[in-house]
């Protein structure tokens, strides 16, 4: 409960600040809608161009395509930790976090946050009612009632998976250069994993397991039946990364060393 | 008095990686890397008593921050045990950091783009107080720091004096039994650092706050602490009262005489051959010192001796400043209990 008001307080302090930029607001603002009108714009010429992809629609695609934004904006949003081994462990401003009587990634977490970002998910929203109208889905009163768990469990994934890379500048000094690489990988979870070899579609379901965040609880909603244990682990995958990502972040956090001074 | 903070056989181990130079010799660290061991705290073990304020000196890199972050919970020890009201600073961080405040000189802890009371705010939701200890401890706070008037401009818009004083604020909001202080008057002008001090020591006086701080300013540790601990390379080269630090090592008192002509010491080293005085040169040989090495002689002694055979304008007698010791015990460490 205490976790919620001070989470709350924080979102209250970025709103506050942000609006005290106010010319920088709306540029921010009128830039982010135009980045996902554009966006909107990529993804139909894109797809205009691929009718059918193993077996897939083109309709199907964009379904998926729109659904990977919600959960992806969501962790964008919140788990804004690309900077964190610069920002937090060789500037030593987790010294300053460690003071705190809250735990240290969720503190973190609530500094970094960006709240802006959540406009993406709009445009997620789009996308997917539009394919959504096109392929004439119905949406049961139970399939919403998932879409939820579905959602917060690919954000879970993603945040997981990152929260670990980013634990790895606990044990390294080195600035990795795997965060943009796995980022990229990321992308491979918009589209159908059976589009991939045996290999690749092993590693998105259990080694970096992005799959769950787009075409698996998309594949739920398109009613394909094969997939409906995939898209039903979904919450249970997000559970298991997220809590491997705060053990190996606890695990971090004891050898962290400060910096100077 | 009950200890409030016990620290036994502490030490903090660090493993460097140290790279050999030139481009070949980077070639060479991508497969076999060198590692150094630095010991940053050697075995320290000290107990401090609840509602003292204890200054903790050293040179720089003599493992004062070290201390003070494995303390206040940011660093695990490598060995060694802290006992701090109770609880282990590292094992039960978040229970353990709502009884204590910290104060980090030279890093901000308070957030760059809001404005202070936002701050306070954010902090008082976090440490969950409530209102009237909210309010009576900031009033506390405004009367002696006076920083209602910038509560309202964001921390970067502050000068580093009315920074420093809401960082002190910031630390105590949730009135913290014990408060650790890392160089908290480092690059402030004379008069803010009295007000800090003064500061200091009300809520010392009002609250029972027990305080560590390290500074290198000593006119801090004379102003606030009866107890000095002082570390070197890591351990523990003095721990007890201030004064005696001045009596035991450093003996005895100065005399500053400007004399009408210039002198040559052997001049006045004769006339006070039957004395322990050493002298020194201070300026154009008008001005000398004589140190004088025990207490039992009395000043009148020596300068009865000059006086005697020597015209004199002017002359002061001095202690031996605090500075001068520590400076002293830096450069040549304690042998034997002595400053050599």
């Amino acid at each position: 409960m205490h976790s919620v008001s001070v989470m709350l307080q924080y979102m209250a302090q970025y709103i506050k600040t942000r609006l005290q930029y106010r010319a920088n607001l709306v540029i921010e603002f009128v830039s982010d809608l135009m980045f996902q009108g554009l966006n909107l714009i990529f993804i139909l010429v894109v797809f205009g161009h691929t009718s059918n992809l193993n077996g897939w629609t083109r309709d199907e695609i964009i379904f998926i395509y729109g659904y990977f934004l919600i959960p992806f904006t969501l962790f964008i949003s919140f788990f804004n930790i690309w900077d964190f081994n610069d920002r937090y462990i060789v500037n030593g401003e987790l010294d300053r976090v460690l003071t705190r009587p809250v735990h240290s990634l969720f503190q973190v977490i609530l500094e970094r946050m960006e709240l802006e970002s959540l406009l993406g998910a709009i445009t997620g929203f789009i996308v997917m009612g539009f394919a959504a109208a096109r392929l004439n889905i119905s949406l049961s009163l139970t399939d919403s009632l998932l879409f939820i768990p579905f959602v917060l469990g690919g954000t879970l994934v993603y945040a997981g998976i990152f929260v670990m890379i980013a634990s790895i500048g606990f044990w390294s000094d080195a600035r990795s250069s795997i965060m943009p690489m796995i980022y990229n990988i990321g992308n491979y979870g918009r589209y159908p994993v059976d589009i991939y070899n045996k290999a690749i579609r092993f590693v998105l379901t259990w080694v970096l397991p992005f799959a769950f965040v787009g075409m698996y609880p998309s594949a739920f909603f398109l009613h394909k039946k094969e997939w409906y244990t995939y898209a039903y682990l979904t919450p249970v995958m997000g559970i298991l990364f997220f809590g491997l990502a705060i053990l190996v972040w606890n695990t971090g956090i004891k050898r962290y060393r400060g910096s100077g001074s | 008095m009950s200890k409030i903070i016990e620290v036994n056989n502490l030490s903090k181990d660090y493993k460097i990686t140290s790279s050999r130079s030139g481009l070949s010799g980077a070639f060479r660290d991508l497969f076999s890397r060198n590692y150094k061991h630095v010991t940053a705290v050697n075995d320290v073990s000290f107990h401090i008593n609840r509602g003292e304020i204890v200054g903790y000196i050293g040179e720089n890199g003599a493992g004062k921050s070290t201390t003070i972050k494995m303390l206040t919970g940011i660093l695990t020890p490598s060995s060694g045990s802290i006992v701090i009201n109770g609880m282990d600073p590292h094992k039960n961080r978040e229970e353990y950091v709502k009884s204590i405040g910290v104060v980090f000189g030279q890093r901000s802890q308070l957030w760059w783009d809001i404005a202070v009371q936002e701050s306070f705010r954010l902090l008082k939701k976090i440490y969950k107080v409530n209102d009237a200890d909210y309010k009576r401890n900031m009033d506390l706070i405004n009367s002696t720091l006076e920083i209602e008037g910038f509560l309202d401009q964001p921390v970067r818009k502050l000068s580093l004096g009315q920074r420093m004083r809401c960082e002190l604020a910031a630390a105590l909001i949730h009135n913290p039994q014990i408060l650790f202080l890392d160089e908290p008057t480092i690059g402030l002008d004379v008069l803010v650092k009295m007000k800090i001090r003064e500061f200091l020591k009300e809520i010392n006086k009002e609250y029972k706050t027990t305080i560590l701080l390290t500074t290198h300013d000593i006119s801090d540790i004379e102003a606030l602490c009866e107890r000095v601990i002082m570390l070197d390379e890591g351990k523990i080269i003095y721990n007890g009262e201030l004064e005696s630090l001045r009596t035991s090592y450093a003996e005895g008192k100065e005399i500053v005489f400007e004399f009408k002509e210039k002198k040559a010491k052997a001049a006045l080293e004769a006339a006070t051959s039957s004395l322990p005085v050493t002298w020194s040169h201070l300026e154009n040989d008008l001005k000398w010192i004589a140190k004088v090495h025990k207490n039992e002689i009395s000043i009148s002694d020596v300068m009865a001796a000059i006086v005697e055979k020597h015209e004199i304008l002017d002359l002061k007698v001095r202690e031996v400043a605090l500075e001068e010791v520590i400076r002293k015990i830096y450069e040549e460490g304690i042998r034997n209990g002595q400053v050599s």
